[in-house]
């Protein structure tokens, strides 16, 4: 396969992850911040949170002032110059598979340009709040149709697995930058009120989408450090961490037919490097002053492992 | 349904005088007038969305960049009779066969120049004769022309003529099968009742001839490695190239794709490179290679050329085939004809009058508003005057035009575009049309049953390109004897 092929396969599947988990995590803010209708800077301050997850807060902050909910939502959903954008993320997916359209099952490249034309006579500028959240529904049932014709129709051969480390990689990452953003936060809070702020885990949760999950594993109690090892390391929770780099590892041991190569020792190497840290965090309950540098660690690993990855299979 | 339908000088594909049917088309009305209205409506648009659905688009650019459109689709079919067909299947084979040996010639001997049958200068002077890049290669077959598409029209008195050759980069093929696979599933009452030549298969005509173009140096002659190579996605024809290299099962690749080394092509793949053979370019010659063409290219190989000069690559179609279907040099294909194959032109061409000869370009110039000029180096409509539906103004332009750069352009008598009915804003109209035949070739030349039927949809309109908002259509091509049981 050329290595091109390859990497536009592989960015379709984190460009429609980011997607969807963008829109996940703006939704339960949405929601979140509905039922406590609270205002002020504790409100500020959540939204900021919401920009360090989705986007990049400072680049936010060169075009707008202040945090306001409905400035961050169409900011994080429609912003062109927000590299991450919701509506950047989707054009992005569609011009990969329009590239690759000769290596992908016709109804993926069909969805992604449907979603793509609806998109195109509509004046985001003119939706109300009430239309947004109905955005983000779509995009999230979006990826879902998506991810449901990949395994519904893929031959379980390279293209495949490229889209799978691409989902995973994207997964595992989010996953630590959400972990990390909450645990700076409580820990700023901490530092000025002495509480455990239960309620940022739950959004942590929630976010990831694994709040129904933990309850059923879990009493439902938030205990922070169990909300942690859960995100982290819980084998069972397919946005764990361990899980997605677990299956990060399983493809690429698929690409490679179970061998490693020369060329792909560095990968491997690296790869083993992170399960390693795992092993060692897994059985021991993290501090909270440990969880800052370690997540630091882990994303700057992934990014290790993102580049290698690259390397290994020529993208250029 | 053609109660007022008008009828003109102009010859009509399926209506003869007195509004009467052809006797090809009869069956196809009888069957269309069982269709209510609301039926037609709505199966003329299922047919757009499904076009739409699928992104099978081109691009049309303007100042602000492109945009992605469909090609309109209207279903009333062009119907060719068996013995018709006939006809133009061997009028295709001749011309482009005389086409290669004219091109194969001036890049060789050039003996046709010297015997004087084509001015010289029309050829050396020519912006797109590569004498320097393409000179002297030793192709596979001697063959220039792997796929050709070459443009008919009926005049009015029903005769076919060639109204301009693509010997480059002729897109539309995917067009032909996808406006066939459309109309089955929108419109399957038509098919139960007719015999129509299929396409299916046409696609192992299409790869068996690309890879018969084998370097003489490949390491695997039996198995070649064949690959498109496209500019990309944002280039107008780009579905083509996704549609031709899916069917034929090869590489896709952009230049980036591709490295010399040593005079060797290879791909970059994602377990290295992977040496290839033959290349199915949908690029400009101009493009191709930075080492020999524009420098500024970055869709192009470098090296690309001196791996064909020394036989391990093949490029196809040929480079320097444009100087072959230029518009001024279509005017001696006639001549070629008779000079290479010793045979009358079996389809002859439109009248074409040459502006640098004093005495033509007088004679133009005073009868500006009955005819069509042209620039020789521009295609897809573009600088092009039709006089009888220009204004005052763009005549005067033109005619400075023509004045101060004479050899660039030509004039020919106002075409006779022939018509069909077309079903648009919920009736039938009657839209000029023309005809792009398909030809493929290596060792020899196989004529795709049909083509791609091109309609001017907008009332009275000669240009049927696609980027001025022309439109397609199916063509029939009757079996032997099928008409017979209308």
């Amino acid at each position: 396969m050329l290595s091109r092929v390859a990497s536009n396969l592989f960015w379709i599947a984190r460009n429609v992850e980011r997607a969807e988990s963008s829109a996940r995590v703006l939704k339960t803010r949405l929601i979140n911040a509905l039922e406590t209708s609270e205002a002020g800077p504790l409100a500020e301050g959540d939204w900021e949170m919401i920009l360090d997850i989705c986007a990049v807060s400072s680049e936010y902050y060169d075009i707008h002032p202040v945090c306001e909910a409905e400035k961050i939502a169409r900011y994080i959903c429609f912003d062109r110059t927000n590299i991450n954008s919701i509506i950047n993320c989707m054009e992005n997916a569609r011009n990969n598979a329009r590239s690759v359209r000769e290596v992908i099952p016709e109804d993926l490249w069909e969805i992604l340009n449907e979603h793509h034309l609806s998109m195109q006579n509509e004046n985001v500028d003119t939706w109300s709040m009430q239309r947004i959240h109905e955005y983000l529904r779509d995009i999230q049932k979006l990826s879902f149709s998506l991810q449901g014709v990949i395994e519904a129709s893929m031959l379980r051969e390279e293209a495949y697995n490229f889209i799978k480390v691409g989902k995973w990689m994207e997964r595992g990452e989010k996953t630590a930058r959400v972990l990390n953003v909450v645990s700076e936060k409580t820990k700023e809070l901490k530092l000025q009120t002495e509480t455990d702020h239960y309620y940022y885990w739950l959004s942590a949760l929630q976010f990831l989408n694994g709040y129904d999950a933990y309850l059923k594993r879990f009493p439902p109690k938030m205990e922070p450090a169990q909300v942690i090892s859960f995100l982290i390391s819980y084998e069972q929770f397919p946005r764990s961490i361990e899980y997605c780099m677990e299956h990060v590892r399983e493809t690429v041991m698929k690409l490679e037919s179970g061998q490693v190569s020369h060329y792909s020792e560095e990968l491997f190497d690296a790869m083993d490097h992170v399960t390693q840290e795992f092993m060692k965090i897994k059985f021991r309950k993290l501090g909270m002053d440990e969880i800052g540098p370690f997540l630091d660690k882990f994303q700057n690993d992934c990014n290790r492992i993102s580049s290698i990855f690259a390397r290994t299979y020529y993208f250029v | 349904m053609l109660k007022n339908y008008p009828s003109s000088s102009f010859y009509d594909e399926m209506v003869a005088e007195s509004s009467k049917v052809r006797p090809h088309y009869e069956k196809f009305y009888r069957i269309l007038q069982k269709l209510a209205d609301d039926e037609l409506l709505e199966k003329h648009e299922t047919a757009q969305l499904s076009f739409l659905r699928q992104g099978i688009t081109f691009t049309v650019y303007h100042e602000d960049g492109g945009t992605e459109r469909t090609m309109p689709f209207d279903f009333i079919p062009i119907i060719i009779p068996a013995e018709d067909w006939e006809k133009i299947e061997a009028g295709i084979k001749q011309r482009v066969k005389a086409l290669n040996y004219f091109l194969e010639d001036i890049y060789n001997e050039k003996k046709i120049l010297k015997d004087g049958v084509v001015p010289r200068d029309l050829i050396e002077n020519n912006q797109y004769y590569y004498e320097q890049q393409a000179g002297g290669l030793n192709l596979p077959h001697r063959n220039h022309i792997y796929l050709a598409g070459i443009d008919l029209i009926r005049d009015g008195n029903g005769v076919y003529r060639v109204l301009e050759d693509n010997l480059r980069n002729p897109s539309g093929l995917s067009y032909v099968f996808q406006n066939r696979f459309v109309m089955r599933k929108v419109f399957p009452e038509f098919f139960l009742e007719h015999d129509i030549r299929t396409l299916e298969h046409q696609f192992s005509h299409l790869y068996q001839a690309l890879l018969n173009h084998v370097p003489a140096n490949s390491l695997s002659p039996d198995n070649p490695t064949a690959v498109l190579l496209t500019p990309g996605m944002y280039n107008s024809a780009y579905y083509d190239h996704v549609f031709l290299a899916q069917q034929m099962g090869i590489e896709m690749v952009e230049g980036q794709d591709l490295l010399v080394k040593n005079d060797i092509v290879y791909m970059k793949t994602m377990r290295g490179l992977q040496r290839v053979d033959i290349i199915y370019r949908r690029i400009d010659d101009d493009f191709l290679d930075p080492e020999e063409f524009r420098d500024d290219s970055a869709l192009g190989v470098p090296g690309l050329m001196e791996a064909c000069r020394k036989d391990n690559a093949v490029v196809v179609n040929g480079v320097g085939n444009g100087v072959a279907d230029d518009k001024a040099v279509y005017a001696y294909v006639p001549e070629m004809i008779r000079y290479y194959l010793g045979e009358d032109p079996l389809i002859p061409n439109v009248d074409t009058y040459f502006l640098s000869d004093k005495a033509s370009r007088e004679d133009v110039l005073s009868r500006l508003e009955e005819l069509v000029v042209k620039n020789v180096g521009a295609s897809g409509g573009y600088d092009m005057l039709i006089g009888p539906q220009s204004t005052s103004e763009q005549i005067e332009i033109f005619k400075e035009k023509i004045l101060e750069n004479p050899a660039q352009y030509i004039a020919q008598p106002t075409i006779q575009l022939s018509r069909a009915p077309a079903f648009q804003q919920e009736r039938f109209y009657p839209c000029h049309v023309d005809l792009r035949v398909f030809a493929v070739g290596c060792d020899h030349i196989h004529v795709l049953p049909g083509g791609l039927s091109r309609v001017a949809l907008k009332e009275g309109s000669l240009v049927v390109n696609s980027s001025q908002g022309g439109g397609g259509k199916d063509t029939w091509v009757l079996r032997e004897g099928a008409e017979n049981n209308a």
